[in-house]
This record gives C-alpha cells, structure tokens and sequence, in this order.
C-alpha cells in the first residue's frame, strides 16, 4: 500500500564521474550547431520583475508556458505507481544518481508523470513531522548527494527541499532531474517547493537554460521543466506549526489560508503575492519595505511576529538568502533562513546546511562542507575583450 | 492585470520611439526617423559634435538643451558638459539623472539613452553628464601643468561638478522634489560608487540610488591585463568621422548605429589633414589603472542606498557580488544581447530599467499597499 516505504536509495548513492571542467563546458556550447541562435529571442533578463522581458514573450509563441506539451493529457487523478512504473523510476533514480542525464524522451515520460503528481498537491502542501528540511542545491548536484548521505537516503528520511534547485551550478539538469523523478517515486516523502529560480526568466540569465543546450542541444528540456515548474506547490505547513517557503512573507497574504485561494499554475509572476513568497527577505527594519532585489518585499520582526500569531505558528523556515553558516535565524527565532549549497558558486567560501524537524518538534542543524570530489570544475572565467 | 497594463504601457512606449526591442540590435534607422528629438535650444559655446561634419548632422543638440565649458580653476580644468533641465515641474517627484562615463568614451556615450528616458517621463526629468579629464572635450587651463588621472581625482571632479550643477540650476526646482539617480558606465560605475560617501550630506540625501552599467571589479581587473593586445586592434586615426563610426560598428564596439553616429565622433579631434584622431590614449593612463576599480564590489555592495547592477553578455559576478546578490542587496538585470557599451546598444531597453529603478524606489512615490488587517503596517 504505502509503497514509499520500501527500496531505499542510499547505494545509488556512490562516487561519481565528473562532468568536464567548465572551460570544456563552456568550449562545446560554442562549438554546439545551431545552439546558439535558439536563443537570439532573449531580448533581456532581469532578475527582478522587469516588465521589458514581456515584449519578447509576445514576440516568441514557442516560449509560452505549456508549449512541451507535458501537460497536454493531464489526469483526473493522482497518479498511481504500478510494478512497471517503479521499475522504471528506480532505474532513472540510479541512473541520475551517478550524475547522468536521462535521454529527452525519458525527461517527457519523468515530466509528465509529475504533472500527475503535483497537480494534486496544494499551495500549502501539509507535512507531518519528522522532516528533514532544506534550503538552495542551485545545480551543485556533488553536494545534494552530501546532503543525502548527512540526512539519510530519501525513502528512509522525510524530505523538503525550499526551491532553486536549478543556476549557477553546472548539473542544473541532473539534479532537478533527480529530486523530480524521487518526488515521482516517493510522493509522499519528499516535497519540493518552487523557488524564484523556477522561473521562465531567470532560468535563460542563469544557466539553467543554457545547459539544457548544452546538454540536449535544443532548449526542450528546458521547456518541459519549466512548464512542470508551474505546478510545483509554493509553500508547505509543516503539522501546522511551521510554514516553509523559498522566499518570505507579502502584504497581501495575511494568512495562510489566503495562500490556499491562489492560482499557482502559473509562471512566477513579476509582482503581487506569489511573486512576494518567492522573493520576499527578512529585514532588520520593522514594517514593509522595497526589497532592494527589485521584487518581493523585505519584512521586519513585528510583520515575522504578527504572521505566526494570527496563524498559530511557530516559525516561518524559507531559503532565498546565502547565509554564511548555512542557516540563520531572524527576528528573533521567528524566522529561519536554509542554504544547502556549500561554497555557492564553487567559490563563496559558506557552509550549508539541513534543519531536521523530529517527531517532538526538536530542531537540529546538520552542517555540511562541499563535497570532496577529484577534478572539481575550475572556476576559470574568461576575460572580458573590451576594456572600460 | 496589472501585467496587462505594464504590457501595453512599453509597447506604446517602444512605438513612440520608433523602435522595437528587435530594432535596438542592429538598428539602421535614419536619425531623421525617430520622433523625439527636442528642439536645439540656446548655447553658449561651440560644441564638440558640430565640428568638421559635413554629411549627417548628428549633434549633442538633438540629445540635450545645453552644452557648456565649465571652467574649474582649481582644478585646472575646463570642462565639457551636457544638461537638460526639467521641462515641467508638475509632478511630485522629480528625477535627475547624473551620468558619468568610462574609461576612453566622452559623456554623448548617453545621448539616446537620456532621449528615451526623457520621452518616457514627459520631459519630467533632468539630466546631466560631462566628458571626464583626459576625455572628449575637456581640457587643462593649463596644459603645462600635469593631471593626474586616478580615482580619486575623477570622484573630485564629479563632486565638485555635481554640486555646482544643483546649486547653480536644480535648487530652484524646489530640493524636496528632487532625486539624484547617479548612474555609471564602466569606470563611470566606480566613480559614481566610491562618489557617494564623498557628497556633501545635502546633496547624498537628495540621491535616490546608483545605477552601475556594466562593470565587475574582477572582470576588470582581468582585462586591465590585455589592454595592450586591445588597443593594438584599435586604430587611433580614421580619414573622417564617418569612417570611425562605421569601423566602430562594423566591428561591433557599437551594436547600435544611431547612437554610434553621436557617440564616436565625441572621442575623435579633427587634426589640420581633415583626419580624425582619437582623443584618449588609454596608455597615458596606465600608472593610474590599479587605483580604478580596487575595492569596488565590496563598496558597491555595502552602499547605503538602492542599487542595480546591469550587465550585458554573461553574467560574470565575483564572489562580492554573488554573495551581494545571494543576500539581496542589490537588483542584478542582465542584457544578454548587448555588448559593453549598454547605453548605447539598447538605449530603449536600459531607458525602461532606469525610469523602472527610480519609480520602484523613490519614497516620495512609495505606499506600499497591504490587506493586513490585525494592524496597520506602513512602508519605510
């Protein structure tokens, strides 16, 4: 019945071959045909909400949401494993466990076989205790494979992972790949929330994108997973004590409830309440304020503290900001930030971390440091020709 | 809704420019085609762009009201600046603009960038820039005496100039209506930065933010160390002007013609053969490079103000700025479609992120709307 509870998947987990180092990377995307002009229809990115990159969505059909078609057949109902379909998950699970990328049909198969799955979960995807909670991976799959050893193999512990699982690292594909075909396997243990980097926009500034070129070489992939990020839930509740989100709280969503009547099958939109959950930051000053990113809000403790009141919790637990030490707490232990991302970028020098959540509601931090692994990609970047 | 809304107020905006996004790359429009030129308006003295050009008359007039030699005795400089001034203070809050470009550019390096700004607020908006020591149009009083071409010396200059400019003309716009936007190219970026802290109180607390246009401390630093192989690809001397610009864009220093035709031409003097000579010798320079950006990331991202960082190409942050960014400090906006000289290749586009920038964080303008009900909450 509860077939999570079996198959553990701890000895996929071993040493892996390493990709090429980022200059070989970066060497194959320019030699790639035809690659490079997929992408001539990103006029601009921003990181925050820029209304100029609409103009290029009404310029290119073909990046319209849903345009992958995974989610052309959706089902009427949760999807339910069979015999065959285990098999073949486990399969994939052990395959990305080595850090290999599926073919683009399997991706297909993964991506809507998850559409079934978390079209049916809610804004507010409730959890019990225990759970293991965690914050950024950004494509640093060495160190989700850290995480998975400092937590435990997925099955065997609970998990939730806050958002950005894709950018800036260089297997972006593999580990979205992976937390996407465990969440399909193991629904009922593993949640994964959408975090800013979810995103349409962002993922074509910060790399998500172009490894889907390079990896693929056309920008497919990139389109089923960003059509599947549209239905990955915002925010979970944790035995309604703590509320988990990638980014923070919004001047219009006073409770939590008011989450629960939003329309989140969407992309991240560039302002109002979803947009505030996934770019939202804590802040020293009280009240509202504009969030220097360009998007969200910045809230200070009395808005930390009015949120847990009037919503009976405890603590707010989100990701969104590096944090030196892998979490942080704020506002006096109302708010707590989680970066599972150690030395972000292969060069910010911060640790990362894991907060578990035990049947007591005790809460215990697991920091961890980047995984040792020979031949890490050399941060080598390449000169600029111009000068000043 | 509100994205409804945000939609058609840019694509009117593209249409009264005469441009699409599309258009911006490599854009072969005529001057005479875009629609927004201001009148030329009185000057007081010659101008750099009018000399010795005979065929196309691309002028700073078509892009600002004024153009003027300040002389700064001591300082030892005369400089070449650019203003426009508000034409209309009927509205709460006021922007100006101060613009100071990079290394080997002149101040028309932000002629069609302050053109769309200006068509998208009214004309509800000023502007200043001028071309930096070594740079377009300014010279020593006194050549014989030797000018020094550090950092701190350019954040002299911008100071000194900046605060007579709203002394002289921007006070009377009433000061609590006003808001300085410091907005840098490049170097122009650094010294805008490290500018800051130097204003005196009552011109820092009338800025609103510093806008940075395509400027990393690491990358910068790295390229500091091919100049060389840089500068011997670049001619210094074209038989006209017309050569300079088509060369400039032909080889894709300037994705954009339409700005090239006014900016070029700022960098070049005419000699007495009728050929054109570049007028900064970046070499000249040299013993002064470590002192440009050193430092810079960590200021920028430790600056008590609003922020945005825009970046063409890749984006390519150090570790200050990742860690800046993956803390929330600043906006971060990527162009991936235009090359170093931002303001130039896609005026439209970075005029929208400007006016964009100082709306979303001008007090003067904020309320931050909420449906708490429990208590009421106000911005900062």
């Amino acid at each position: 019945m509860d077939m999570d509870l079996d198959v553990p998947m701890h000895d996929a987990i071993e040493d892996q071959q390493l990709g090429p180092t980022l200059d070989e990377d970066r060497e194959s995307a320019n030699t790639g045909s035809g690659v490079e002009g997929t992408n001539t229809e990103s006029v601009g990115q921003a990181t925050g909400p820029l209304e100029i990159d609409e103009v290029e969505d009404l310029q290119d059909p073909d990046f319209k949401p849903g345009s992958s078609g995974i989610a052309d057949q959706k089902s009427s109902k949760p999807l339910e494993l069979t015999n065959s379909t285990i098999d073949q998950l486990d399969k994939w699970i052990e395959y990305l466990s080595k850090c290999q990328v599926l073919s683009e049909e399997e991706v297909a198969r993964l991506c809507k076989m998850a559409v079934d799955v978390l079209q049916f979960e809610e804004n507010v995807k409730p959890i019990n205790v225990p759970v293991t909670i965690c914050g950024d991976v950004h494509g640093q799959f060495h160190d989700l494979i850290e995480l998975f050893k400092i937590g435990g193999p997925c099955p065997d512990t609970n998990y939730l992972f806050m958002g950005d699982y894709v950018d800036r690292g260089y297997y972006s594909v593999e580990t979205v790949s992976l937390l996407v075909a465990m969440k399909v396997r193991y629904p009922r243990r593993i949640t994964i929330l959408r975090g800013n980097h979810e995103s349409r926009q962002i993922t074509q500034v910060y790399g998500f994108y172009d490894e889907c070129l390079r990896k693929y070489g056309s920008a497919s992939v990139w389109k089923m997973f960003t059509d599947l990020f549209d239905y990955f839930p915002i925010t979970a509740l944790v035995d309604n004590k703590i509320f988990c989100l990638h980014g923070g709280l919004s001047p219009m969503v006073e409770t939590v409830d008011q989450v629960r009547e939003l329309n989140r099958i969407q992309e991240v939109p560039h302002e109002g309440p979803m947009c505030d959950l996934l770019w939202s930051d804590p802040d020293d000053r009280g009240g509202w304020g504009i969030s220097p990113r360009g998007a969200g809000f910045t809230f200070g403790q009395d808005i930390s503290e009015q949120f847990n009141h009037t919503n009976d919790l405890s603590l707010i637990a989100r990701a969104h900001q590096l944090v030196m030490e892998g979490y942080a707490w704020s506002h006096q232990q109302s708010v707590v930030t989680i970066f599972s991302a150690p030395n972000y970028c292969y060069r910010c020098g911060n640790q990362a971390a894991i907060m578990e959540v035990d049947e007591n509601h005790n809460r215990q931090f697991l920091q961890y440091e980047p995984s040792i692994r020979p031949g890490e990609p050399t941060v080598s970047r390449k000169t600029p020709d111009y000068f000043l | 809704m509100g994205d409804d809304i945000r939609r058609k107020l840019i694509l009117r905006q593209l249409d009264r420019a005469n441009l699409t996004a599309g258009d911006e790359l490599e854009s072969e429009n005529n001057l005479g085609e875009l629609s927004s030129f201001k009148k030329p308006m009185g000057s007081q003295n010659q101008s750099v762009g009018d000399t010795g050009r005979s065929n196309k008359k691309t002028t700073w007039r078509q892009f600002f009201d004024h153009n003027e030699c300040i002389g700064v005795q001591n300082r030892n400089l005369e400089f070449n600046v650019y203003y426009s001034l508000p034409k209309s203070v009927d509205a709460r809050s006021i922007p100006i603009f101060v613009l100071h470009h990079g290394a080997g550019s002149s101040g028309l390096t932000f002629a069609t960038l302050v053109q769309h700004v200006d068509s998208q607020l009214d004309g509800k908006c000023g502007f200043f820039t001028f071309d930096a020591r070594g740079h377009g149009a300014t010279r020593p009083i006194d050549p014989s005496k030797g000018l020094r071409y550090d950092r701190q010396s350019y954040n002299d200059d911008f100071v000194e100039l900046l605060e007579r400019f709203y002394c002289e003309h921007l006070i009377q716009f009433g000061e609590t209506k006003l808001s300085l936007v410091l907005v840098g190219h490049s170097l122009g970026g650094s010294i805008c930065t490290f500018s800051y802290m130097e204003l005196p109180e009552h011109l820092r607390k009338r800025v609103l933010g510093v806008f940075m246009l395509d400027i990393v401390e690491e990358a910068a630093t790295l390229a500091l160390k091919n100049v060389y192989s840089f500068l011997s690809k670049t001619p210094n001397v074209f038989k006209n002007y017309q050569e300079a610009i088509d060369w400039s864009v032909r080889r894709g220093f300037s994705k954009n013609r339409c700005s090239a035709e006014v900016a070029v031409p700022a960098c070049f003097r005419q000699v007495s053969s009728g050929k054109v000579v570049r007028i900064t010798n970046l070499k000249d320079f040299e013993k002064y490079w470590d002192s440009w950006f050193v430092g810079l990331s960590q200021r920028f991202v430790s600056l008590p103000t609003n922020k945005l960082l825009l970046l063409a190409g890749n984006e390519n942050l150090d570790k200050e700025l990742i860690i800046g960014q993956m803390q929330g400090k600043y906006q971060l906006v990527v162009f991936q479609d235009s090359g170093h000289f931002i303001q130039e290749d896609t005026p439209v586009k970075t005029a929208i992120t400007l006016v964009d920038f100082w709306r979303r964080n001008d007090s003067k303008k904020i309320v931050i709307k909420t449906n708490w009900k429990s208590k009421k909450f106000t911005g900062q």
